[in-house]
């Protein structure tokens, strides 16, 4: 073996070793409001959520925004706002939605108070109802509990006419490798006064591969 | 024409001193190769399981102190040590009643661990050349793990905001360890990386204190149920977030943590490869080249995971002098050492076999370049003995672990109460017992957190009231 083949095997077994990779530094960047989400590869995230509110949020409020005509009447002679406890988001999913929910939470209830129809209640004060009634937000919907609920807030100087409740559910179709997820956020409104009740869904299905083309297998677009 | 005798004489002289000379500087030439090679391997001899040996005392003789200012001495002269003395001096911190601290030592290690798991070409070939512990430590898999649990304890002891998203970031990074482990070792490798339920129980615990979230609650406590069903006290949680609420009017709840036995350390193993290993360091060497692996390979030395012996088995916890009943193991941090270690102990002996193969191939490379023999020829078979011998495993860890993270809940009217905690054997108080005095507000959560690694308590009973 003479020096070069010697340096060429040292020099082969050196790289091999350490193959290929430096350390680099991360980085992060402000995106675009109008750039698209990230969509998640394994479970869902803003892709799915953002809409799933805009939609319920904005069909529900809707429908709901048209005056009763027991509706009291404001010194403006306009329809006074109604008042919307929202109690929480509940994740009855298969998925664990980590720090969404709250990000959910914060989403739903900036929306109503951005309607002109709407008002809502603190979420400090909802808090507080909760932990001195020692209620369970499941719970609210007894006539008994929701009175006593409704009396400790309006103690607060909160009284309220909705009890908003939002339900995140999934339903899960496995094909082999891929799987065909349907998220559905329902929000359920409530007159505390009548017992009326609203409810309105939205729905996203979402698609996951282990391949590349797994996509283009189950959901070809030449087939439909 | 005859030459002289004389002229022979010199010329015989003159052939002789060249001679000499050629062999002094093959000497030389081995010398300089020896120093290349063995020396920068010498300081490789010391590791990180003989130099953490006596802060570790230190700390287990209660001598907090003493042991931070090792700890501290420790992570300044040994710069590869840094990141786990870090660790340790975290749960100095923690344990002495300085939550803030180790939360910010412990967030410095997470980020620089973030940082050193990304492959470094210059540590990889210094690393080939002479042994693992010229690499950069990023923490075993385990270590990574536990490092968000022990954050999002420090947390919860002193201010608690950002305690779920911890326990968020753990799952995160177990999730992340698992699909790197699957893309090395295929799927069988997801079992090795068992929950840290700490995290799990830890979100389970903040988010049905809110009172509102009791979902989310439930299905922490259901996969902590999941992975401990023998532990009652997790049902009794799990039941209690589904049917029922966070206290009763007029309670509080405490949860007291121990930290209970001594935990997972790393010490040096010879080793003789197993077939798994060879098979991997074979790969790597057969795709470069028509190279195989030699057929004889003397043991090699590699970093094991040693647990000490048990001294104690549970934390007894008494109310008001009211004995309530043992702490519960909410997680094994014995367990999960030894499973991800298990997972990765085959590429940790590959990589020592191939660095063998790399040093023997080295000496004979040498050899043939310098074209020795004889004398030249032993001393650098020497240098190579030397060389492998001074090879040293890579003993760094979090040497200050518990060997178990237990918890108990109680729920107690609110007000001062006093929290004694006495270490039990086999259901026995096996210790002196030590009491704090706890203020616990009516719906609330008061945190309480004890380090038992033997009979004694090291440090003071914790409170974050």
């Amino acid at each position: 073996m003479d020096r070069r083949k010697a340096l060429q095997v040292l020099g082969t077994l050196s790289v091999t070793w350490t193959f290929a990779g430096c350390r680099g530094h991360q980085y992060g960047h402000v995106i675009k409001k109008d750039a698209p989400n990230m969509v998640g590869s394994h479970d869902a995230g803003a892709e799915v959520f953002d809409p799933l509110v805009d939609e319920a949020v904005m069909k529900l409020l809707g429908r709901q925004c048209i005056p009763s005509p027991d509706q009291p009447i404001g010194q403006d002679g306009m329809p006074m706002k109604k008042t919307v406890c929202f109690v929480g988001v509940e994740n009855k999913s298969a998925e664990e939605i980590g720090d969404f929910k709250d990000q959910l939470y914060q989403q739903i209830d900036s929306k109503i108070l951005e309607s002109q129809t709407f008002s809502s209640v603190s979420r400090r004060m909802v808090d507080a109802a909760l932990f001195e009634t020692r209620l369970r937000p499941d719970s609210l919907l007894v006539p008994s509990n929701m009175q006593l609920f409704t009396q400790v807030l309006s103690r607060q100087g909160a009284p309220i006419d909705h009890l908003l409740f939002a339900t995140l559910t999934s339903g899960t179709t496995e094909r082999n490798s891929s799987k065909q997820r349907d998220y559905l956020l329902t929000l359920e409104m409530t007159n505390v006064h009548d017992g009326t009740y609203d409810k309105q869904s939205a729905e996203i299905r979402k698609g996951y591969h282990k391949t590349a083309v797994g996509k283009l297998w189950n959901y070809n677009p030449l087939k439909y | 024409m005859e030459l002289q005798p004389s002229k022979i004489l010199k010329r015989e002289l003159a052939r002789q001193s060249q001679h000499a000379i050629q062999r002094c500087f093959e000497l030389l030439r081995c010398i300089v190769l020896l120093c290349i090679f063995v020396l920068p391997c010498v300081a490789g001899c010391s590791t990180h399981a003989k130099r953490l040996a006596e802060p570790r005392n230190l700390f287990y003789a209660g001598q907090m102190d003493q042991c931070r200012e090792q700890l501290t001495k420790l992570s300044k002269s040994h710069r590869g040590d840094r990141d786990v003395a870090m660790l340790d001096l975290a749960m100095v911190d923690l344990v002495g009643g300085d939550a803030k601290q180790a939360e910010s030592r412990l967030r410095d290690v997470r980020d620089r661990f973030e940082y050193l798991e990304q492959d470094s070409l210059t540590e990889k070939t210094l690393s080939a050349w002479t042994d693992d512990q010229m690499r950069s430590y990023a923490g075993e898999d385990y270590e990574r793990m536990l490092v968000y649990a022990f954050l999002s304890l420090s947390n919860l002891m002193h201010d608690g905001g950002d305690a779920e998203a911890y326990s968020l970031q753990l799952n995160e990074k177990r999730a992340q360890l698992i699909n790197a482990a699957i893309e090395k070792s295929g799927p069988e490798a997801e079992k090795a990386y068992r929950p840290v339920s700490m995290g799990d129980y830890l979100r389970g615990v903040i988010r049905e204190s809110n009172r509102r979230d009791y979902d989310d609650a439930a299905k922490a406590y259901a996969r902590v149920v999941e992975w401990n069903p023998e532990v009652i006290p997790f049902q009794w949680d799990l039941n209690r977030v589904r049917t029922s609420v966070h206290s009763q009017p007029g309670m509080g709840v405490i949860y007291v943590f121990a930290l209970v036995g001594r935990g997972p350390i790393k010490v040096e193993v010879a080793e003789q490869p197993t077939s798994d290993a060879l098979l991997i360091a074979d790969r790597i060497v057969s795709a470069v080249g028509p190279y195989s692996l030699p057929p004889t390979l003397a043991p090699i030395k590699i970093p094991d995971i040693q647990i000490p012996a048990i001294e104690i088995d549970n934390v007894g916890v008494a109310i008001d002098q009211k004995r309530l009943g043992p702490t519960q193991c909410v997680t094994s941090v014995e367990r999960i050492a030894l499973d991800t270690y298990a997972a990765n102990r085959s590429s940790i002996v590959a990589r020592a076999v191939v660095r063998r193969v790399l040093k023997k191939a080295s000496i004979v490379a040498a050899k043939k370049v310098a074209g020795t023999e004889g004398l030249t020829s032993f001393a650098m078979d020497a240098a190579g003995v030397a060389w492998e011998a001074t090879e040293s495993a890579d003993t760094r860890c979090w040497g200050l672990l518990p060997r178990e993270i237990q918890v108990m809940r109680i729920e107690v009217p609110a007000g001062s109460r006093n929290v004694t905690l006495h270490p039990l054997v086999r259901d026995r108080v096996s210790g002196l017992a030590n009491t704090v005095s706890v203020h616990v507000n009516e719906g609330e959560n008061t945190y309480v957190l004890a380090c038992f690694p033997d009979s004694q308590t090291i440090g003071q009973i914790r409170s974050n009231r």
